[in-house]
């Protein structure tokens, strides 16, 4: 049996890559199962998905927690999650970076193998989306499943979820992310991984009903406003650059920015000024404000 | 055709291959996919039915028992708030004897809130008058939604049915699955013939209507009787399943590794699955435990469980609900069958409320608790709540 965990954040398909794997192991005459698991259910968020193979039928239903293998679809996970908790020793890390293997240090008795997946996918899908170019890196720095078998397994999920023109796009940028896939023996870790503590209150501590009022416990803070620490920009692409210069302060930007993080630049005497303010720490880089305004003001770059 | 599938897919597809005739739904994570996938086979123009989009879980019930009253063949699925908000028209369906047949994705009832598994949301329905039966993987979501219609739609039974899967760990999970092409599906399952309930212009009639005390008693006898009648249709549908197509589930409970046993686990849904992998393990060791995996509570498997009862010496029921004050709902069936009938120790295992990971490990530890009150003759503890912070196990 082998075992994989998946990090990425909600929209970059990790669930559908977790999928595709599945069914490109069955396709070699395997039993294979793959399942996400889900925090609060939005683009951006961090989410895992687990692949589970084996020659015989698979009847655990647990979670992963010792995986073979692991894939990051997004480096910026790395200083966020400990994505090699559980690898097992001579287990492969499979990263979506423009870094080369030997300038991350994830740790040692383990192999490293990195890929631009994203710039993959700019390429031949002209989408950053990764999960297919992954799995092309996935195949050739483990071995564990054929790029035949990968691509049949794109066809299968893809081709059923978005159809067949998409999938075999799909499949071509898997083929080109497994030519451009390097491996290296892993680096050990320059310092170990800070894991975040978790708050996990006792049945005592817990508060009644679930009403929990703002407070600071060892994880950080808890409750309302609790989101002035989770700062969630770190998922972005591409990044809103703005030229005040064009802007005209009619504030479609702001109206539209689905995260409230434009605000108007005022001036000295508090009336507006033309121009806006982003905030990155919690821009997602979704380019509705590029898109919504009318002087061009806005570039998203990556 | 095997495919790799989720479990709301596999739901949806067998939906196509009963050749249901009306589906009225609304979308509720984590049943929202089984909707999905329906409305696009319907789009495509592989599945030939009546796609009603309502504006509620109340809604949607009312229509498909409205439906089933025309003597199509109705389906719909909800899972948790949506099951609740359904409570109403539930016993409407099974009142009115209508063999609707609807997957529940079984997700904790707020509050507070969650999306994961727990069976918090179906157990409150077990006096609605529904067939309620249990599944582990997504082979047995696609084979018990084809078989549901076989067991409702049968003369002796005539009531709707719920096939339970847990939310994530199947909806959301794929995993290999023989998908029936639809002549082997119409040999099984052949279209619906409704004789008791038909509304039809040419031939008017009113169900559930209005009843006076000298009529309901005996309309709940009925029911009730049906209900005990639909123990026997279970078993023959499994029977017939298995020998058409060589999957036997074993009808109302499934024993895993009971003979010579000396403690039996009671399970229901996925944990079946985890849990027989534990058994081998232990069997390893050489400790003689048992699984009995209870596919139905409604109706309860009664005669099966006395059986087991009495083959072992001590039993032990596990649980994904609560119900206050009291225990596990599988555990008040469980106990409630046995009364009179053994002296053995019983005792209730919570595992997995809120969707936490039941690992082999807590049913390790439930296997080795049973084996201890065995060896004892008496319950060590009763009601024992698995890996919860600040309580003793």
């Amino acid at each position: 049996m082998f075992e994989v965990r998946f990090h990425g954040r909600g929209g970059q398909g990790a669930v559908m890559a977790a999928q595709a794997l599945a069914s490109a192991a069955f396709s070699e005459g395997n039993y294979a199962v793959a399942f996400p698991y889900f925090g609060a259910e939005r683009r951006g968020a961090p989410v895992l998905a687990f692949t589970r193979v084996d020659s015989k039928k698979i009847y655990r239903k647990t979670q992963v927690y010792e995986p073979d293998f692991v894939v990051v679809l997004d480096d910026s996970l790395l200083e966020m999650v400990d994505v090699t908790e559980g690898l097992k020793d001579g287990g492969v890390v499979v990263v979506n970076t423009r870094k080369k293997p030997e300038e991350l240090a994830l740790g040692e008795n383990i192999k490293v193998a990195t890929v631009d997946a994203t710039g993959v996918a700019l390429e031949v899908l002209g989408q950053p989306i990764t999960n297919s170019s992954i799995l092309g890196a996935f195949a050739k720095a483990t071995g564990a499943v054929s790029m035949d078998a990968i691509e049949k397994g794109i066809m299968d999920i893809f081709g059923n979820k978005i159809g067949m023109k998409i999938a075999e796009k799909n499949c071509r940028a898997a083929k080109a992310a497994y030519d451009r896939t390097i491996s290296a023996d892993g680096r050990p870790r320059e310092k170990e991984f800070e894991k975040k503590p978790k708050w996990l209150p006792d049945v005592k501590e817990l508060p009644i009903g679930g009403a929990g009022v703002k407070m600071e416990t060892n994880a950080g803070m808890i409750g309302p406003g609790s989101f002035l620490e989770n700062k969630t920009g770190g998922w972005r692409t591409f990044m809103p650059i703005v030229e005040n210069d064009k802007c005209v302060a009619c504030q479609l930007c702001w109206y539209f920015c689905p995260e409230g993080c434009i605000t108007m630049v005022p001036y000295d005497n508090n009336r507006f000024k033309k121009g806006i303010a982003i905030d990155l720490d919690y821009c997602k880089g979704c380019g509705i404000c590029a898109h919504e305004c009318p002087t061009h003001a806005i570039e998203m770059k990556r | 055709m095997k495919r790799v599938v989720t479990g709301n897919y596999a739901a949806a597809f067998a939906a196509m291959r009963a050749r249901v005739n009306v589906v009225a739904a609304f979308p509720i994570t984590p049943q929202t996919f089984i909707v999905e996938h329906i409305s696009e086979f319907v789009n495509d123009g592989i599945m030939d039915c009546e796609f009603i989009r309502v504006e509620s879980e109340h809604s949607a019930m009312s229509a498909t028992v409205s439906a089933s009253a025309t003597g199509a063949r109705a389906f719909t699925a909800t899972a948790s708030q949506g099951l609740a908000l359904m409570h109403e028209i539930l016993f409407t369906a099974s009142g009115m004897r209508l063999p609707i047949v609807m997957p529940v994705v079984n997700r904790t009832l707020a509050a507070p809130i969650g999306i994961w598994a727990e069976m918090n949301d179906v157990m409150p329905e077990r006096d609605a008058g529904w067939i309620l039966a249990f599944v582990e993987d997504n082979q047995e979501v696609h084979d018990m939604v084809l078989q549901a219609y076989r067991i409702a739609e049968d003369n002796r039974v005539l009531l709707p049915m719920m096939v339970n899967l847990d939310a994530f760990i199947l909806s959301h999970t794929v995993e290999p699955v023989d998908l029936m092409e639809p002549e082997d599906a119409d040999r099984f399952l052949p279209s619906y013939k409704p004789e008791h309930a038909y509304l039809d212009p040419e031939r008017p009639m009113g169900v559930g209507i209005f009843t006076p005390p000298e009529y309901i008693q005996e309309e709940r006898y009925q029911t009730h009787a049906a209900m005990e009648g639909s123990k026997q249709v279970i078993k023959e549908v499994n029977d017939e399943f298995a020998k058409m197509f060589g999957r036997d589930y074993g009808g109302l409970v499934e024993e895993y590794r009971m003979d010579d046993a000396e403690v039996a686990l009671l399970t229901l849904g996925t944990v079946t699955s985890t849990a027989r992998e534990v058994v081998d393990n232990l069997r390893a060791e050489g400790k003689k435990v048992g699984l009995v995996k209870v596919r139905f509570l409604r109706p309860y498997p009664t005669d099966e469980i006395r059986s087991v009862a009495s083959r072992v010496k001590a039993i032990g029921i596990y649980d994904r609900a609560i119900s206050y004050g009291v225990g596990g709902p599988a555990y008040i069936e469980a106990r409630s069958a046995l009364y009179g009938h053994t002296d053995i120790p019983i005792s209730n295992y919570l595992a997995g409320i809120g969707g936490r990971d039941v690992m082999l490990s807590d049913i390790e530890f439930m296997f080795n608790d049973l084996l201890k009150n065995a060896e004892s003759g008496k319950v060590r503890k009763e009601l024992v709540w698995i890996n919860t912070r600040g309580v003793e196990q």
